[in-house]
């Protein structure tokens, strides 16, 4: 139930992003760094795991991620492609291509979940890495 | 597996032995050197090494060429001895100097053996008929002659030489980074003649290639990557995973793509005990980070 909730609530903030009420375009491109800082805390967590570096489990990490991959396009608004953002023209320009990759992203991770306590976790987890670099590959750049 | 082992026993013999090139040799280096990225227009859907891909410099706009082994559009007439030559030395066929935007003052450091294997493996590939499109630059740069120029200034012929004082590991990881990686041609900053600056090697670009920051990888711990591990820096070439867990982009994801991430376990080690050894040099290119105020994370 608990859990429901706080996905109930998450999706609505992903969704509530899209409306214009919550867009300031400032907050809404720090909340997706944000976002995107949590992501790579969350792999470099899991790798350590995965990598045997340190004992731990795998599952909270692909949970968080599972839940909060859920509708990431709606984190990238129209108006929302100038300021101190790294992310590039074609994230708008090309906009059918960039929702296909966030929703690969948005698959892998559930597909990471799903994997996490078992032996495949290995594997879905260097899935979701590649999911992660081809989304970069094409519409991130670190801007001087 | 087996064809890793395959592979690496043919390297091996193809070093030392005067083995016949081998196309399989031949592709293992034409993904260490990256030819793929430059020479196909993957942006808007192009063949596979047709040309045709968008080189965004401060010169001008290069459209790379056809390198496929169709006869009339592509390099299908070559014979092997234009492309030692191609690479080599810069010049084309008819004489004609090439533009440094083909880094073949990289290639020009691969050893002869590898060359051919390449050669071998281009003949391979399937050709695509596609006609080259004329570079965009301004006018006083048409003049190919004026290329003798810069070489004489930032041109040194010639195959890598290994330094006796440092082991095999390091010397291919030199070999792979100078060579075939060509990683100062994206991570070495330029002058205005289009020369390196001195003292930056790998240290960074602020405005570097196709507008971007190109990261100092020099093991500065401030400005470079000196905090990363041996083991994080080896994955990041394999995985693309910096140690904070972010993901490598742009032109770098492609380079991990089509390129490192093929390499065997020996030859990223060899990658990574070279770039640790290069002079750490302090020189920062990416913005610095806003530190987090109190009122923002109330923590
Ligand atoms: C659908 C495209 C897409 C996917 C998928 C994606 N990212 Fe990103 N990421 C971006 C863009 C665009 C930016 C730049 C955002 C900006 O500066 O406004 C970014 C920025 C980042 C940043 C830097 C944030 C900052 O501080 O500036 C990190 C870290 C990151 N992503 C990690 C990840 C990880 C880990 C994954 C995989 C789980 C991932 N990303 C998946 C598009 C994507
Ligand atoms: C950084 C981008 C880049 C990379 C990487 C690159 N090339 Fe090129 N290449 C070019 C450009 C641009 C030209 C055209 C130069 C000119 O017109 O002077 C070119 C020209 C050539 C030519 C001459 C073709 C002709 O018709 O005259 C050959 C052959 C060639 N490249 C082969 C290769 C091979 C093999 C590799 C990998 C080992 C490679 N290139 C990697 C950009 C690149
Ligand atoms: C075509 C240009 C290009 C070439 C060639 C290239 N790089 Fe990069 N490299 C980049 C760019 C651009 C980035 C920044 C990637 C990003 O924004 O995520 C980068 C990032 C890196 C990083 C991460 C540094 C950091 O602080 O995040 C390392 C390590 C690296 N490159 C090593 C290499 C090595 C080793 C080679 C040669 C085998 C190489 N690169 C060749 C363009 C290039």
């Amino acid at each position: 139930m608990k859990q429901a909730i706080s996905k109930l609530l998450l999706l609505g903030l992903a969704a509530g992003l899209a409306t214009p009420a919550l867009a300031d375009d400032e907050e809404v491109i720090k909340y997706r760094k944000n976002v995107m800082k949590a992501y790579g805390a969350h792999m470099a967590a899991a790798g350590a795991i995965v990598q045997g570096k340190v004992k731990g489990s795998l599952v909270g990490h692909a949970r968080a991620m599972e839940a909060t991959t859920k509708n990431m396009a709606a984190m990238f608004p129209a108006g929302s492609d100038f300021g101190e953002t790294n992310a590039l023209d074609t994230v708008w320009s090309k906009r059918a291509d960039f929702e296909k990759r966030a929703k690969d992203t948005e698959a892998k991770a559930a597909a990471f979940a799903k994997a996490a306590g078992g032996s495949d976790a290995a594997a879905k987890f260097r899935e979701l890495s590649d999911s992660c670099k081809a989304c970069h590959k094409d519409y991130r750049k670190e801007q001087k | 597996m087996l064809r890793r082992v395959m592979l690496l026993g043919l390297l091996c013999a193809g070093s030392s032995l005067a083995a016949g090139p081998d196309p399989v040799a031949g592709q293992y280096l034409f993904r260490a050197a990256g030819c793929e990225n430059c020479h196909t227009d993957r942006e808007h859907g192009g063949a596979w090494l047709a040309g045709g891909r968008e080189l965004l410099t401060p010169l001008g706009v290069f459209y790379s060429p056809n390198i496929t082994p169709d006869p009339d559009t592509g390099i299908g007439r070559w014979r092997e001895a234009d492309f030692l030559r191609a690479m080599r030395h810069g010049r084309g066929p008819d004489g004609r100097h090439y533009y440094p935007s083909f880094p073949y003052a990289a290639y020009t450091r691969l050893s002869d053996a590898d060359l051919r294997a390449l050669w071998a493996y281009l003949r391979s590939v399937p050709p695509v008929r596609q006609a080259n499109r004329p570079h965009e630059l301004p006018w006083y740069l048409k003049y190919r002659a004026l290329l003798a120029g810069w070489k004489l200034l930032y041109f040194k012929p010639g195959p890598y030489t290994p330094e006796p004082g440092k082991g095999a590991s390091w010397n291919r990881g030199a070999y792979l980074v100078q060579a075939a990686g060509h990683c100062g041609e994206c991570h070495t900053p330029r002058n205005r003649l289009g020369g390196f600056r001195i003292g930056l090697y790998l240290a960074g670009d602020k405005a570097g290639a196709e507008g971007g920051v190109v990261p100092n990888i020099t093991p500065d711990p401030k400005t470079g990557i000196g905090r990363w591990s041996r083991g994080e820096l080896i994955d990041y070439l394999k995985t693309g995973m910096r140690p904070d867990g972010d993901f490598a982009g742009g032109l770098m994801a492609e380079v991990i793509d089509n390129g490192l991430k093929h390499l065997s376990q020996q030859d990223l080690e060899a990658i990574a005990t070279y770039l640790q050894s290069v002079p750490p040099v302090e020189h920062a290119v990416r913005k610095p980070k806003p530190k987090p105020t109190r009122d923002e994370f109330g923590y």
